[in-house]
């Protein structure tokens, strides 16, 4: 069997650039929110470590403040989707199959909603686009894939005997759920889970960039590439790559960690 | 009973199709109800920024025009009326026929995603293959990692990287659109303006499903019949090619049936960054300003898309391979854990 190595080096830079966001107090050398007009879109130089963007805002400052807002909605929009999913997966797996069958109907309704649709409808309901009605939203359009994940489970796990002797001795729903399910289902979801925050803060970044996200005013990493537009124009790389290369190195790491927590496929020797 | 089991593919397909046609009779009732829940305003797509010079009368008579004072099930009622007869309204946005609309844009995005499905499918064959091959070897390892890499490089910024490196630095490629203005007939100019989007369109994907190729393999050579195989003589790479890649074609099939829709909704990201004029820049468009016909044509188009997508793979699933006609639906399953 080959062992599967932990990710020592994307553990670690997750570390960092979380930490780095969480002490951004430290980290920044000047107010993100500042617009220092003077020197908009200026190169990165010793003033301005990472550059400035069209606002003339530091970029340096933004990422480590506008990085806690982005890991932030990974994270909170992952508790959503997650919840959801746990419940609406486990009820589908648990109740008969009509039920069963319904649920999982919609669900696939719901899967065939443009999603756009469904964020900009979420939003609008929700009012606002602030950053937890923003993750809130996130967290709504994406716990199908693991909802069904943890229905198949589920679908396997009733019929064990410890189930049978739970419910006969009377446990209710959400007590076999807490005690004998979940248990046993937490960790073919935890792959799901990362993965779950990556998606999150791509869907953060994507929509901010598009306009349907936060807006400018908010920093995050998403809302600092909506700029990018106008800095293809005033050829200004510094305010699309550097970003990016922080979104990117922070999906990176928490794909090979996803990966690592993935259950193996690699049981045995391959007999090739 | 021998006649019963003939009998059955046939019944299926029309299950399915009764199947087919509810979901998207449901899906339109869950559009047409969540659009006109959305606040916003689509007198705002008819008549842009004059609406805030109208008076309230002349608000009230050109919204009586368009049909949208009464309640919500006598419009859609109304709708599904013109649905049936073919007529789906006019675009607020276009004042055009719907139908005219999207005829005009399609072909550019089954253009795009058919030539990325294409692309995608062939490559990710190969690249499993070639991993599946050198398992944990360095070149294994290599191409996993940057395939990796590109999984996690969202979609718009990849595009701007593109524009960035190849239009504004290199000036090899153009940036936006899909043809340059005045030579629309060009087939290479269509070609370079191809490019960009396409490869963001490929790598956005790619590397899902050459993952999953690659696994699927790797689970097949721990089977007992390779032993039996290479006992028998076979090297590793014949018994890889004959027997492995066959038991896993037919799953990898189903898997793209899927994965088809996916990627043609997939590319509204890169049409939207490189204003390439496609059904996924309308899908935005008509989603944000309320342009309620449009908007029910293109999610009922996609809707019914990722129906059939999952439809044509059952169907093939217990085409080719018998062993799934007894376990419907656990190649999904099996997909979504990976």
């Amino acid at each position: 069997m080959v062992k599967k190595r932990f990710p020592k080096l994307s553990l670690l830079m997750l570390t960092a650039i979380i930490a780095g966001c969480m002490a951004c107090r430290y980290m920044m050398t000047k107010d993100p929110a500042y617009m220092d007009l003077a020197n908009s879109s200026a190169a990165p130089c010793r003033a301005f470590l990472f550059g400035t963007d069209a606002m003339g805002r530091d970029i340096f400052s933004m990422i480590w403040y506008g990085g806690r807002i982005s890991l932030l909605i990974g994270f909170l929009a992952t508790l959503i989707s997650t919840a959801v999913a746990v419940f609406v997966g486990s009820v589908s797996g648990y109740a008969p199959p009509w039920a069963d069958d319904m649920i999982m109907r919609m669900t696939d309704l719901i899967l065939s909603i443009p999603s756009l649709l469904l964020t900009v409808f979420l939003q609008a309901v929700l009012g606002g686009t602030g950053v937890y009605s923003l993750a809130v939203v996130i967290g709504l359009t994406g716990w199908m894939g693991m909802a069904k994940v943890v229905r198949t489970e589920v679908l396997q796990l009733k019929n064990t005997d410890y189930v049978l002797a739970a419910r006969c001795l009377g446990g209710g729903f959400f007590h076999i759920l807490c005690r004998h399910l979940a248990p046993n289902f937490v960790a073919s979801i935890l792959f799901m889970v990362v993965m779950n925050v990556r998606n999150a803060i791509v869907a953060e970044s994507t929509l901010s960039f598009m306009g349907i996200g936060l807006p400018v005013e908010v920093i995050s990493w998403g809302s600092m590439l909506s700029l990018s537009e106008n800095a293809l124009l005033s050829r200004s790389w510094w305010t699309i790559l550097i970003p990016g290369a922080f979104l990117v190195t922070t999906l990176f790491c928490l794909t090979n960690l996803g990966n690592y927590m993935r259950r193996s496929v690699n049981k045995r020797h391959s007999n090739l | 009973m021998r006649r019963k089991s003939l009998g059955r593919p046939y019944l299926t397909i029309v299950e399915e199709l009764i199947k087919f046609v509810l979901s998207i009779f449901l899906l339109s009732v869950l559009v047409f109800t969540l659009s006109r829940l959305a606040p916003g305003d689509p007198l705002y797509a008819y008549y842009g920024d004059r609406v805030e010079k109208m008076s309230m009368e002349e608000q009230e008579t050109a919204r009586e025009r368009l049909g949208l004072q009464e309640s919500i099930p006598v419009q859609y009622v109304r709708w599904i009326k013109g649905a049936v007869r073919g007529d789906f309204g006019i675009s607020y946005q276009y004042k055009r026929d719907v139908k005219e609309v999207i005829a005009g844009r399609l072909g550019n995005t089954l253009l795009l995603g058919g030539l990325g499905f294409i692309i995608i499918f062939v490559l990710a064959l190969f690249l499993g293959l070639f991993c599946a091959r050198r398992e944990d070897q360095r070149a294994d390892r290599v191409v996993c990692g940057i395939g990796t890499l590109t999984s996690c490089i969202p979609d718009f910024w990849l595009s701007l990287l593109l524009i960035l490196v190849f239009s504004v630095w290199l000036r090899w490629l153009p940036g936006s659109g899909a043809y340059s203005v005045g030579a629309e007939g060009s087939l290479a100019d269509r070609g370079r303006h191809l490019i960009l989007p396409l490869s963001v369109v490929v790598l956005g994907h790619l590397w899902y499903y050459a993952y999953l190729v690659r696994n699927r393999l790797l689970e097949e050579t721990r089977a007992d019949y390779v032993l039996l195989a290479r006992m028998k003589g076979l090297s590793g790479k014949q018994v890889l090619y004959r027997h492995c890649l066959r038991n896993a074609l037919p799953s990898y099939l189903s898997m793209m049936a899927i994965a088809f829709p996916h990627i043609l909704g997939g590319t509204y990201v890169a049409e939207t960054v490189f204003s390439y004029p496609g059904i996924g820049t309308l899908a935005y468009e008509s989603a944000r300003y309320q342009d309620y016909n449009l908007l029910m044509v293109v999610s009922l188009l996609t809707g019914s898309m990722v129906i059939l997508g999952n439809l044509a793979a059952k169907l093939l699933n217990g085409r080719i391979d018998p062993r799934m006609r007894l376990k419907t639906g656990a190649f999904k399953e099996e997909a979504e854990r990976w």
